[in-house]
């Protein structure tokens, strides 16, 4: 423990020293960025180790001689924790060249301080070990994260992004203090460990307010709203961290409350994968209908939260239905998918974030012809796409094949788990076309053809240790793809430390499994790499021409008459209208000589849409009336105060 | 082993033959003589003598995308079990592995129509990426469909020897309805009408065939032979499932596979012939009609098993 | 158990269910209806109590009068009569086929449910029924054109006759219950075609009268 409480000291302690270091930029960054990967890098270093072994640690601190501080390292969260130290580790790399206006030098150290302290808490939040020590590290990665997002806040949109993602992460907070409030109604301790003597009900109702409280830091759909306005708003490293991280750690606390309720009713499990469904489907047709990079990227969080949850519902079935082989699939694919999507989705906000930083647009629309320029920034953003798209040989379909073969697993049995494991199983296959989808508009829109506008034209990728950081995670996207057996190793030892009642979970049907992807994956580049000699040899010593595209018989074609990313996810957008509302505003073209005219769209969240009518007014009515409250004369102030207190004592 | 081999070359090699079928049974119906037999082969290798022209625009995308294509229609085909024989490779799962390889060919294909920045392709793409949900919905579906029978999820067990027969016997009548979902994705998988017409003249209208017009030279020769095969193995898990036969005598399994394989591009010349192309805002409902065919045979075999 | 006869001919009967709710234009779903019709009045055939001479050819007339003599009078009805070939629906042709799938799980469900003993050898049988009537009644509600709403009754019709055919073994009044409704169906047929022919002339004639003004 005393080696993870280390690694967290440096953070923390890296973080400090950059706000002390505030005027010096290049020290300042070089300092952060040092201590904060340093943290990281043995943070991760004592994570794997602990993973691998399998121990578990304790420790616990007095707090005010009141409460006690308590933290504890099991499997789950030696999972959780080499998820949260990788990625921030590589996000902090990127952070050296990305974080170079050397004019906002307070600004930075500001942000240096406010990510360490990030860090430091998501890492507090999965090894807390009661209620207190949850709380107080889930408040302050609330409130750290908030302090990013309003980094550009300047910006009234970003401002007011800041301002939605603390309502909802409060929002979110009181659910997660009712469920806590009602474990300590019924057993008097802050402990996690009494939590499985409370009734079923309780149990049940505990449950649904802890969902909705980490469902909303997870950004499940409908709790999902702040998520694609807070997202872009942030600087791109802190997207990606998180984007990768930090709404991940929703999920842990889903799967550790399932855990400590102990109480394995179907209700979970399908309440779960519903959610999972709604979130995957919906979340991939907004990202659809995006025009800015980095929103369509935070909408495509929520449809991998949404698989990730399919993932835990699956294994939750089974874990209720009693087919451990389908519980383990279920589980270990969507702690795998916790991991790869932290991988691949930070590839994706950091190739966003060069693509923002060289062009200073992140409109989709206006950018184009980029891979020409930025060859690195490209490829690693089209191995991003491929892994997201759950493709082979990448590692999305690793863990996408773990919850199909956990949903087939649901096929065998009878009534409910039959029906849920063919809804989870055809919405992960629309999922994966939707997905492919949207990221060939990314890809052909934003790096292919020609470029749009002024913005795309100039460009190159300077910044070694962005570009360090990509290949980094590229490469990982690769390697797991192919190689995923020390991964799932991770995600089982992760499941087994969920202490579902199977003991020690073998091993064997795995190795099986993830030799076959191995294999697969070979044989496919095996053949690629037979088809690219012939192709070699048919090409060689032939005379190859370059000429501009095939107009179709137009012979004065532009760069303005490429098809848009708007035109192209139209017709799939009008397939799924009814939950995606489209507002179009265009002018009607008039005479043989029309003016020049414009095109805007924008596809409605329905969340977003309802979440006016549905909870805003009711709330401003009810506020409405309260009014007469705020007086305005001091004295009735200290009255209240007075009165405050007098009612504390009479209650104490 | 080695005979899968050999079929699996065999497989590859003879494709564009039986693409050659489907074009002389229209020409047939149109009241023309047609083009030969070894029409395919002949442009297969005019294809392959020639050079290239790349458009500017392009990148190192576009020279991937028949390259990637092509390997995984070829990849594809050594997990298929050609006339009821075990294919080269098969593992439990395959089938998930075998239909994400095809969306990785798809990925690529439309990538590099991306790439030359040209307004029709970039329409051919957008098609391209939208019918194909519905129908990997309705290929799941029929898996579904298959795992509830027989309890595997590899092709294997669904088409060698006499596994097909078994799955006849277990699930009857809705099989018939797996047929029909399963050729309509043929159709829509392989561009054919009534989703999209290949001999069409007017590129505003076309899905496949607008993706590629970019390409040339052995490039365009490699997505041909792809699309070929592709061809080939949706017929010949059609042509498996409507002559389930298991023969002691090889010749006489293959003759019959052959002519399960000749029936199903006769039938889609029919297809072709008989059905006019359907309007684009149409296709999603057919393409549709494919997923409710196969979850509807999920339904009914609830109440047989 | 391969391709059990009733069976298929009951798959059938479901599947013409979901193409009748995928199809946008009368002349379609006429041809749906149809087959529909003949499909049904098939089943008796198969099922084969007491198939004596006159049951036989109770049945084709049946046949006759379902699956081809309906279709062919509003075929030629709506050909003579300029309707509106759109069958104007009011839930869309991909929300209606998913609705089918839901109706057809439904009256799956439902049948299980009822679980009635004397038709427990042809397990299909009662769900069909139970489908024709639902999905007739989902064409009444969801489609605007008048002759679609008519071809919904007559598949709502389909489903009793096979009610009627699980049921009636020996009781042939259902049967002929399901004839009467049969001409009931006939009698609004030529009602809305009288009505629809009345108010085509009277547009002819307004718009001639247009013309003559010019």
């Amino acid at each position: 423990m005393s080696q993870f409480f280390m690694s967290i000291l440096i953070i923390v302690f890296g973080g400090f020293l950059s706000l002390i270091l505030a005027r010096q930029f290049k020290l300042m960054k070089m300092v952060a960025v040092f201590s904060l990967s340093a943290g990281c890098f043995w943070g991760l270093f004592d994570a794997v180790t602990k993973l691998m072994q399998s121990g578990s640690d304790a420790a616990s601190f007095k707090y005010l001689n009141v409460f006690s501080l308590a933290f504890q390292i099991d499997g789950l969260s030696a999972f959780f924790l080499v998820v949260i130290f990788a990625v921030c580790l590589v996000a902090v790399i990127y952070s050296f060249h990305y974080m170079d206006h050397s004019g906002e030098a307070v600004r930075t150290a500001v942000h240096y301080f406010f990510f360490s302290i990030l860090i430091a808490s998501m890492a507090l939040v999965v090894t807390a070990a009661n209620m207190i020590t949850f709380m107080l590290s889930w408040e302050i990665m609330s409130l750290s994260s908030f302090f990013l997002v309003i980094y550009n806040y300047e910006s009234s949109e970003n401002r007011k992004a800041g301002y939605l993602y603390f309502v909802f992460s409060h929002v979110g907070a009181m659910f997660i203090f009712a469920a806590f409030g009602i474990v300590y109604g019924y057993t008097g301790s802050f402990g996690f460990g009494a939590m499985d003597s409370i009734p079923e009900t309780a149990k049940i109702v505990v449950f649904i307010f802890s969902f909705i409280g980490f469902g909303s830091k997870a950004g499940v759909f409908p709790f999902h709203v702040w998520l694609p306005h807070a997202h872009p708003a942030a600087p791109s490293h802190i997207s990606a961290v998180m984007s990768g991280v930090m709404i991940k750690i929703g999920i842990y606390g889903i799967v550790k409350m399932y855990t400590l309720l102990n109480f394995h009713t179907p209700l979970f499990g399908n309440i779960v994968l519903v959610a999972g469904v709604v979130s995957g489907i919906l979340g991939v047709v907004y990202a659809l209908g995006q025009h800015d990079l980095k929103r369509l990227l935070a909408y495509h969080s929520v449809e991998n939260i949404g698989i990730i949850l399919i993932g835990l519902g699956i294994g939750m079935i089974g874990v209720s239905s009693g087919n451990p082989l389908m519980a383990v699939l279920g589980f270990s694919g969507g702690f795998l998918h916790v991991l790869n999507h932290s991988i691949f989705k930070s590839v994706l906000f950091m190739g966003a974030g060069m693509v923002l930083h060289k062009t200073g647009t992140r409109t989709i629309d206006a950018l184009g012809g980029l891979l020409k320029k930025m060859k690195i920034t490209g490829a690693t953003f089209i191995i991003g796409s491929l892994a997201i798209c759950g493709l082979p040989p990448f590692n999305g379909f690793v863990s996408e094949f773990f919850i199909y073969i956990g949903g087939f697993k649901g096929i065998g049995l009878e009534n409910s788990a039959f029906v849920m494991s063919i809804f989870a199983i055809i919405s992960l296959a629309v999922i994966g076309g939707l997905a492919l989808a949207c990221f060939t508009k990314v890809v052909g829109v934003v790096f292919q053809g020609e470029p749009r506008t002024k913005a795309a034209v100039n460009v190159d990728e300077k910044g070694s240790t962005m570009l360090a950081s990509m290949l980094i995670l590229a490469g990982a996207c690769i390697f797991i793809g192919i190689f995923p057996g020390a991964f799932i190793q991770m995600s089982i030892k992760a499941v087994s430390a969920l202490g579902l009642g199977y003991g020690h979970v073998p091993l064997e049907p795995f190795g099986q499994m993830t030799a076959n992807i191995t294999f697969a994956a070979m044989v496919f580049l095996v053949s690629l790499l037979v088809v690219i000699a012939i192709r070699w040899f048919y090409y060689r010593g032939k005379t190859i021409t370059k000429s501009g595209t095939w107009g179709c018989g137009f012979t004065q074609p532009t760069a303005k008459m490429q098809y848009t990313g708007s035109s192209y996810a139209a017709s799939i957008l009008e397939f799924f209208s009814p939950a995606a509302p489209l507002d179009e505003d265009h002018p009607k073209i008039k005479g043989r000589f029309p003016e020049k005219t414009y095109y805007k769209s924008h596809v409605n969240d329905i969340a977003e849409l309802n979440m006016k009518g549905v909870i805003v007014n009711p709330v401003l009515f009810i506020f409405d009336k309260l009014r007469w409250i705020q007086h305005g004369d001091i004295h009735l102030y200290i009255g209240y105060i007075l009165l405050a207190i007098v009612l504390l004592l009479f209650f104490i | 082993m080695i005979e899968s081999i050999i079929l699996w070359l065999l497989a590859i090699l003879l494709a564009p033959f039986f693409s050659a079928i489907m074009f002389k049974v229209k020409a047939f119906f149109g009241g023309r003589k047609g083009s030969p037999l070894l029409i395919n082969y002949y442009t297969l290798i005019k294809l392959f003598k020639k050079g290239s022209v790349y458009s500017t625009s392009t990148t190192a995308v576009f020279k991937l995308g028949p390259i990637i294509s092509f390997t995984s229609a070829i990849t594809v085909l050594m997990f298929l079990p050609i006339a009821g024989h075990h294919p080269i490779f098969s593992f439990n799962g395959d089938v998930i592995f075998i239909l994400y390889l095809m969306g990785l060919g798809r990925f690529f294909t439309i990538a590099a129509a991306m790439d030359t920045a040209s307004p029709f392709e970039g329409m051919g793409a957008a098609r391209e990426a939208y019918f194909p949900i519905i129908c990997e919905a309705a290929m799941f579906m029929i898996l579904i469909f298959f795992y509830r029978l027989t309890g595997h999820l590899q092709l294997s067990a669904y088409f060698t020897g006499d596994n097909t027969i078994a799955l006849w016997n277990l699930g009857g009548a809705p099989l018939l309805f797996i047929v029909i979902s399963f050729f309509i994705i043929l159709l829509t998988e392989n561009s054919r009408v009534p989703v999209d017409d290949p001999a069409t003249h007017l590129e505003l209208t076309m899905i496949h065939e607008v993706m590629v017009l970019d390409h040339s030279g052995p490039d365009l020769g490699l997505i041909e032979l792809g699309s070929f095969c592709k061809l080939f193995f949706y017929s010949t898990i059609v042509s498996r499932l409507i002559l389930p036969f298991d023969f002691k005598i090889s010749a006489m399994g293959y003759f019959v596979f052959v002519l399960g394989l000749i029936i199903v591009y006769v039938a889609i010349g029919l297809t072709e012939s008989v059905i006019a192309r359907y309007r684009m805002d149409k296709v999603p409902q057919f393409v549709l009609t494919s997923f409710a065919l196969a979850f509807f045979a999920t339904i009914i075999t609830l109440e047989f098993i | 158990m391969i391709l059990h006869p009733v069976d298929t001919i009951l798959s059938l009967v479901l599947l013409s269910v979901l193409f009748s709710f995928g199809s946008s234009r009368l002349p379609g779903l006429i041809k749906v209806l149809a087959f529909q019709g003949i499909v049904v009045s098939m089943v008796p055939f198969f099922i084969g109590h007491d198939m004596n001479g006159g049951g036989i050819v109770f049945t084709f007339v049946t046949l006759l009068i379902r699956g081809i003599i309906i279709p062919m009078s509003i075929y030629i009805a709506i050909k003579k009569v300029a309707i509106k070939r759109e069958v104007e629906p009011i839930i869309g042709y991909h929300a209606s086929i998913l609705c089918g799938l839901g109706l057809i799980v439904a009256a799956t469900y439902i049948s299980r449910q009822l679980n009635i003993v004397s038709i427990s050898d042809y397990k299909l049988l009662f769900p069909t029924a139970i489908a024709l009537l639902v999905a007739g009644m989902f064409l009444l509600m969801a489609r605007r054109n008048a002759i679609a709403m008519v071809l919904g009754y007559i598949m709502m019709e389909n489903g009793i006759y096979l009610v009627g055919t699980t049921i009636s073994i020996r009781a042939r009044h259902i049967v002929e219950f399901g004839i009467l409704l049969d001409v009931l169906a006939g009698v609004m047929i030529m009602a809305i075609i009288l009505q629809n022919i009345k108010r085509t002339f009277d547009d002819v004639d307004t718009a001639n009268l247009r013309t003559l003004k010019e």
